[in-house]
């Protein structure tokens, strides 16, 4: 990004937070609440900031204009204070849905990298090592693709399913939010839960992750019984018993030959689980027992098992929920990266909730860009792209997205 | 939920840590300066022997005196008041497991309507559940805030919430758990008594006793000291999540935030100096040498909050999937720190022996 078009978004975003801060709300207890934003210059972070009320919070906002905006989960006596001296009361829950860490149909062909050492550049995700130097570091370029956060979505759904069914959380104690860029949050605040520690956060990760979970504890039995069965949990069982035994179904419903073999099963094994696989599902469809092919006993269920919870479980950031002082972004301020807004909404709008629509922030005007690269992407109803070294007019909130992402320069 | 509270002086001679029983011995008036008088020498002697089967039993556990409730009762607050006395955090510890595992032979033995009284007062959020869950029977189902609260200090895989039935945040546990968890929650609520400083208030024929049983016991006390780790690190007995963020590192490879933290924190643990600490970053592509100074430094503890971190356990790594799969040794330990030490154990016999 130049001077001139760093400039040029600079103004843009001191345009909304003078004009736009009204939709800034305050967070619940903002005088317990610590501040941070990163400033334009130097990217400098100033911390430590504390608000008695909205206004001056949005008035600091317009004054300092963030590229970046957030706030605290967590709750302090002194939010000002230095860190050791804050006094930490509670923290709500938090959690993130990043698409750099859901698996995704598009591949991530959108993303690009650039090796920090020689310069050798390509598509999609880093690789471990530069294909030409042999480097380890690499530049690289995300984009917020439709089909990525789609996934992210789906991570979310799943994630809020756990929360108000396995965990109870009445629905009003949900509110999800879009980042802005690249994912989904969901934000869980009810004073049950906000003395709970990083300790007692890390078990709830690990329920939504899948981490540690063993199947034996949820129904799969270790052994045959004396009548030579064996069972297992049923598909319509509650939290992880049914979800063990859907992800398995929904597995061994896809699975490939090849993978069935990666799990370590015996050749004889595999033939006949793919032989039979429509008479397995037809026996579980009634909750039938769990032994109808021969040679596939208690440890090779356990291991198939252990694949099926992958598609049950959501991909959560494991870091940011077990950390109970983390700054998280403020909703309805800008992203600095795309220039679109952190947007929240209630779960129950999850479905149909358009995030290239819903946190346009630059609803107004045009401008003129050089775009050196950008893959075809939508904002609201209209599509864009995809542009290589072009030189275009664009409404603002698609020159802003692609000028954020440093994928365009203000044109001269 | 209706909470019914009937727990007669029997329950509290037997769960004394209930604000029930609380209440009943303010009621008696019992003043610490009052404990010099002879009337009230079979309490402070059922307190001292209170704090002699702590020490004493192997694992530390109190008994229970039943009929014996007017001195058994007031006993409890006046060995608390002993053990603080003492000064000596592994009698105070010790003390408190064993007032905790009385509270959990006592508990399992009753039926459930009084589970779901005791438990209810220690401010417990508990009930019979909505209905069964596969074959097994569980008859209670504890709020999981609560359940975490307590069950969070356990390494046992059963222990894990995603291995409990849970539905609507209610976590079902049979009757044997229950007494477990309320084990933790005695030992938590009696160690937090225990910080108090009270020595100074106890009368003298107080201290002499108090001072008594820690000479006595010193022997024992002495023994369970942590051995220190020796001056010069390993790299042979290294754990192998340490192994691979130790070779990420050297190799110039980004190394995620925690597996950063883990590796820095291990290494000023076994006694790598911070300087040589920073040096294994340079070869990293990014290496900022003020960063990772101030980094190091501050994990040391030589910076901020003036605490020296201890790396993470190893099922806060699984979580964070900086663990790459145990070995032999990794079974049953929970710490980097704890593999490194009983390695080191076993390379110096294998030294010793000559089989190198």
């Amino acid at each position: 990004m130049n001077a001139k078009t760093r400039a040029f978004v600079r103004d843009r975003f001191l345009e909304f937070y003078k004009k736009e801060s009204y939709r800034i709300g305050a967070p619940s207890l903002i005088e317990r609440r610590e501040f941070g934003i990163l400033l334009f210059k130097g990217e400098v972070m100033i911390r430590h900031k504390g608000f008695s009320d909205v206004e001056e919070l949005r008035s600091f906002l317009a004054r300092n204009v963030p590229l970046h905006a957030y706030y605290s989960t967590a709750y302090y006596e002194s939010p000002e204070e230095k860190m050791e001296s804050k006094g930490w009361l509670g923290a709500d829950l938090y959690f993130d849905i990043d698409a750099d860490h859901v698996p995704t149909d598009c591949g991530k062909v959108h993303d690009r990298w650039t090796c920090k050492g020689c310069g050798f550049s390509g598509k999609g995700v880093a690789p471990e090592t530069c294909p030409a130097c042999e480097g380890r570091s690499f530049d690289e370029k995300t984009w917020p693709c439709e089909v990525c956060l789609g996934s992210a979505k789906q991570e979310t759904f799943k994630l809020v399913e756990m929360l108000t069914g396995d965990f109870g959380f009445a629905l009003d104690d949900v509110m999800v939010s879009f980042s802005g860029h690249r994912g989904y949050h969901v934000h869980v605040e009810n004073e049950e839960i906000r003395k709970l520690d990083s300790m007692a956060r890390k078990e709830m990760v690990d329920y939504i992750t899948g981490t540690g979970l063993e199947a034996g504890f949820h129904g799969l039995k270790g052994a045959f019984n004396r009548r030579g069965m064996l069972t297992g949990p049923r598909l319509v069982d509650l939290g992880w018993r049914g979800r063990i035994a859907r992800g398995t179904y929904e597995f061994l419903r896809d699975a490939k030959r090849a993978e069935l073999l990666r799990l370590g099963l015996k050749k004889r094994a595999v033939d006949a689980l793919i032989d039979d696989r429509a008479l397995i599902l037809k026996s579980w469809d009634s909750g039938g027992p769990w032994n109808l092919v021969k040679g596939v006993g208690p440890e090779s269920w356990k291991s198939i098992v252990q694949h099926g919870l992958k598609s049950q479980s959501a991909m959560v950031d494991t870091v940011v929920t077990t950390d109970v002082h983390r700054l998280i972004r403020l909703t309805n301020t800008l992203h600095g990266k795309s220039g679109l807004m952190k947007v929240a909404f209630p779960t129950s709008e999850m479905e149909e909730f358009d995030p290239f629509k819903e946190a346009i922030a630059f609803k107004e005007g045009e401008a003129t860009i050089v775009v050196e690269e950008a893959p075809q992407f939508r904002l609201g109803e209209e599509a864009f792209g995809p542009f290589k070294n072009r030189r275009v007019e664009l409404p603002m909130a698609a020159a802003m997205l692609l000028l954020c992402k440093g994928l365009a320069e203000v044109a001269e | 939920m209706e909470v019914r509270l009937v727990l007669t002086k029997n329950d509290l001679a037997k769960y004394p840590f209930s604000p029930q029983a609380a209440e009943y011995i303010k009621l008696l008036d019992l003043k610490i300066e009052n404990l010099a008088n002879p009337e009230l020498k079979p309490i402070l002697d059922r307190a001292e022997s209170r704090m002699e089967e702590a020490l004493l039993n192997n694992p530390p556990e109190v008994s229970y005196r039943a009929r014996d409730e007017d001195v058994e009762i007031p006993s409890f607050p006046v060995a608390v008041m002993m053990a603080a006395g003492t000064n000596n955090d592994y009698v105070r510890r010790r003390y408190a497991l064993a007032e905790a595992r009385r509270a959990y032979n006592l508990l399992r033995l009753e039926d459930e309507r009084k589970i779901l009284d005791i438990t209810s007062s220690v401010k417990w959020r508990i009930k019979k559940p909505k209905r069964t869950v596969g074959s097994r029977g569980y008859n209670f189902a504890l709020y999981f805030v609560d359940f975490l609260e307590n069950a969070k200090y356990f390494r046992e895989k059963e222990w894990k919430l995603i291995n409990k039935a849970m539905e609507d945040g209610w976590v079902h546990l049979t009757k044997q758990e229950v007494a477990r968890l309320l084990q933790e929650e005695v030992r938590k609520h009696v160690e937090g008594k225990l910080q108090v400083r009270v020595r100074s208030m106890l009368p003298e024929n107080v201290t002499e006793r108090v001072d008594r049983l820690v000479k006595v016991y010193a022997s024992r006390i002495g023994k369970v000291r942590f051995e220190e780790l020796p001056k010069d690190a390993v790299n042979a007995a290294f754990p192998p999540c340490i192994r691979q963020l130790y070779d990420a590192a050297a190799a110039g490879r980004h190394l995620s935030h925690i597996g950063r933290f883990a590796l820095v924190s291990f290494l000023l643990r076994v006694g790598i100096p911070p300087e040589k600490v920073i040096d294994l970053f340079r070869s990293s592509a990014d290496f900022n040498e003020r960063m990772t100074r101030y980094q190091v430094e501050h994990i040391a503890g030589a910076r901020g909050s003036r605490t020296r971190y201890n790396p993470p356990r190893c099922d806060t790594l699984r979580t964070h999937g900086v663990c790459p799969g145990t070995d032999d040794l990794c079974k049953n330990l929970r710490s980097p720190l704890t593999y490194y030490r009983r390695k080191l154990r076993m390379i110096k016999t294998a030294v010793a022996a000559g089989q190198t």
